[in-house]
């Protein structure tokens, strides 16, 4: 929670600040949206998280995205598959490509950058040569299995808002990526392993299975969060669908605490994080600033925040010193 | 005349000499490529190599390309197709690649065309230029396919004018940088307002228009990210909670528009005004959810393309109208019309589908 507090303290600041400024920013419906996006997200930021805390990075986040929400529509409408064959195919076909690029990176010796770089334009290019540039859509059915991330839930004494159904599986994902880390030697062996490889490695730690495992955790996230997104928004073009999502996946996870050296995990900081970023671009939307100047305004805000909760730290751990000198 | 006084002049008459060679250089290459169909008239091409470049990629494009395949078949004449799928580097790229491989004409969709003047003069040194879809009026080509944007704009907002009396109203767009996209844009305002026809007139995206019993509260692009044009409009419904209609120029925008509002209770409370033909907005033309929608011809423009490239190769000048125009114009859909438009569009998809495993 301490780790959190700056990210916190940004997040509590643009939503206090868009809600006196901003009109109906404290609507269950607004916030309804927001918790649905920040939902949808998560999955992706908690996903390029795992990967950061081991000393990596994936930049392949928003291509497998893609590949991901466009293949759903495509075997359930065009070629007429179930639900029940479609949905495990496409996580195993997710957790298949981070075991590939988990393997290249820890057998070949291949650098992750590369790696998932490469990543990034294969599984576009498959979703546009697999449909043919043809956008994919549910085409007004399916709304059964749709409702994974349409269904909402009533809560009492909250007048219009429903929670949407997405923040069952963050939460779930959420609390056992806290207790992995927190809890059970796995967790803290990547957390070594991030820290430095070299030392994990000689100290036992099988640090290339974990490197793996932390792919495949990535890619299987970003393939469910593919779908999830696909069944959010009905349809799907795949030559932009998921463009640049990994850049908001790992801003988020770097918001939220995780150091890009790896070895720093903070599961509540990357939600937070995620949350952030998507206030911010409604915030942009309600206080009537114009999208022309989104990406100007986030950008502005976030550095002054980073730099902000820096500077605090410094001061605090140069008042520690002060005062523990003192007391000596 | 002091020395200053000199250098200025100096610089003055330099700078018109350039700008009347600028000019002339224009017309001239207009003129080179008409003598080289001419040329082409005397000896013509026995088998033409033509190429149909797109400013992105859409279901739209598909359609096109299906017309561009279905042409050159009729015709006998190979014809490559290029969708650019990472904006304007990825299209000079597309074009310059072209013409190293030595294709008689190229149609072309130019994405920003006042900023592509070069490449737009290389074509026309090395090959034979129209422009398709999207005009640049400035570059030397020789004709223009498709509808005027500004005309079909404005065909969307008579569409809004008519089904909606007044009120607030919002617009979605993918992106405002093509000169298609603000002229669509600009179209629909004058024709929702009831203005006067002006192609030139321009109101800025960030401002409030209130005029004529309706407020067009603002302009929303988004990049083409569906995420993103989805929450714009789930946004500004919690910012203006008094919308009464919406417009989506891009194909994307309005069938999101229609997802949002389906979503959220609000099908046929806040009405929509749309642009192409997503299969959720046929749907809701035939719910009564949306008003209408106005759909551009894309087969057309694939098969009047390459018709015409292919013409110029045999020395035919004929398919150019005398204002270097051709003219395919827009259509309003409405629940009248919309089954009769769906059937014949299913059959012209399938088409494209298949010319695109050609």
């Amino acid at each position: 929670m301490k780790k959190s507090l700056g990210i916190i303290t940004l997040f509590l600041a643009i939503c206090i600040f868009t809600s006196i400024y901003g009109e109906g920013f404290l609507s269950g419906y607004n916030l309804m949206n927001l918790t649905q996006r920040t939902a949808l997200f998560s999955i992706l930021a908690l996903g390029a998280g795992v990967v950061i805390v081991a000393g990596g990075i994936d930049l392949s986040i928003g291509s497998v995205v893609c590949l991901t929400g466009i293949m759903t529509p495509w075997l359930l409408v065009e070629h007429g598959w179930s639900p029940w064959s479609v949905i495990p195919l496409v996580l195993t076909m997710s957790a298949a490509i981070g075991l590939f690029h988990g393997l290249l990176i820890t057998r070949l010796r291949l650098q992750p950058f590369l790696v998932t770089l490469c990543g990034l334009l294969l599984y576009r290019g498959i979703a546009r040569w697999m449909t043919g540039d043809q956008s994919q859509g549910f085409q007004g059915g399916f709304e059964d299995v749709r409702s994974i991330a349409l269904g909402r839930f009533e809560i009492p004494f909250l007048g219009d808002y429903r929670l949407p159904a997405t923040v069952i599986p963050v939460l779930v994902i959420a609390l056992l990526m806290g207790f992995c880390f927190s809890r059970t030697v796995w967790g803290r062996w990547l957390l070594a392993t991030g820290r430095n490889e070299s030392a994990a490695r000689y100290s036992g730690v099988p640090t290339a299975w974990l490197t793996t495992g932390a792919y495949v955790v990535c890619s299987l996230l970003a393939g469910f969060g593919g779908m999830l997104f696909i069944f959010d928004t009905g349809s799907a073009q795949p030559s932009d669908f998921g463009n640049f999502y990994e850049l908001y996946a790992i801003a988020a996870a770097v918001l939220g605490g995780c150091s890009l050296r790896g070895g720093e995990a903070n599961v509540l900081g990357i939600l937070v994080g995620t949350a952030t970023l998507l206030v911010l671009r409604t915030a942009i939307i309600l206080l009537g600033l114009g999208s022309q100047l989104e990406f100007a305004v986030i950008g502005g805000v976030l550095l002054l925040g980073i730099a902000t909760d820096e500077l605090v730290r410094r001061y605090s751990a140069r008042r520690a010193d002060r005062v523990s000198r003192v007391s000596h | 005349m002091s020395m200053k006084q000199a250098l200025l002049s100096s610089l003055v008459l330099a700078a018109s000499t350039l700008g009347i060679a600028g000019i002339a250089s224009q017309g001239d290459l207009v003129a080179n490529q008409k003598a080289r169909i001419a040329e082409f008239a005397k000896q013509p091409k026995s088998r033409a190599h033509v190429a149909f470049v797109s400013n992105g990629v859409a279901d739209f494009w598909t359609i096109a390309k299906a017309g561009a395949i279905a042409a050159g078949k009729e015709l006998g004449c190979d014809v490559t197709v290029e969708f650019p799928g990472g904006g304007l580097s990825d299209q000079k790229r597309m074009l310059e690649d072209l013409l190293i491989r030595g294709v008689d004409g190229i149609s072309v969709s130019p994405i920003d065309p006042k900023n592509q003047v070069e490449v737009l003069t290389l074509i026309a040194e090395k090959s034979l230029l129209i422009t398709n879809d999207s005009d640049a009026p400035a570059a030397p080509r020789l004709c223009y396919i498709g509808m005027d944007n500004y005309i079909a704009g404005r065909m969307c907002g008579e569409l809004a004018r008519d089904g909606c009396k007044g009120g607030e109203v919002a617009i979605f767009i993918g992106r405002l940088e093509q000169d298609n996209a603000k002229r669509r844009r600009q179209g629909f305002i004058d024709g929702l307002l009831g203005r006067s026809s002006d192609p030139t007139r321009y109101d800025e995206p960030s401002k409030v228009i209130s005029e004529s019993g309706y407020t067009i509260v603002g302009t929303w692009t988004d990049s083409f990210d569906r995420a993103k044009a989805k929450a714009n409009i789930e946004d500004v419904m919690i910012k203006h909670p008094k919308l009464a209609l919406v417009t989506g120029l891009f194909e994307y925008n309005s069938t999101l528009a229609v997802e949002v509002f389906k979503q959220s209770g609000k099908s046929g409370k806040i009405l929509i005004a749309a642009f192409d033909e997503g299969a959720d907005v046929i749907e809701g033309i035939r719910k009564g959810t949306v008003l209408g929608t106005v759909v551009q011809d894309p087969y057309g423009y694939g098969h009047e393309s390459v018709k015409m490239l292919h013409a110029f190769t045999k020395g035919d000048f004929s398919m150019v109208p005398s204002d270097g125009i051709l003219s395919i114009p827009a259509r309003v859909i409405k629940k009248d019309n919309v089954d009769a438009f769906w059937t014949d569009l299913k059959a012209k998809l399938e088409a494209g589908k298949a010319a695109t495993k050609v």
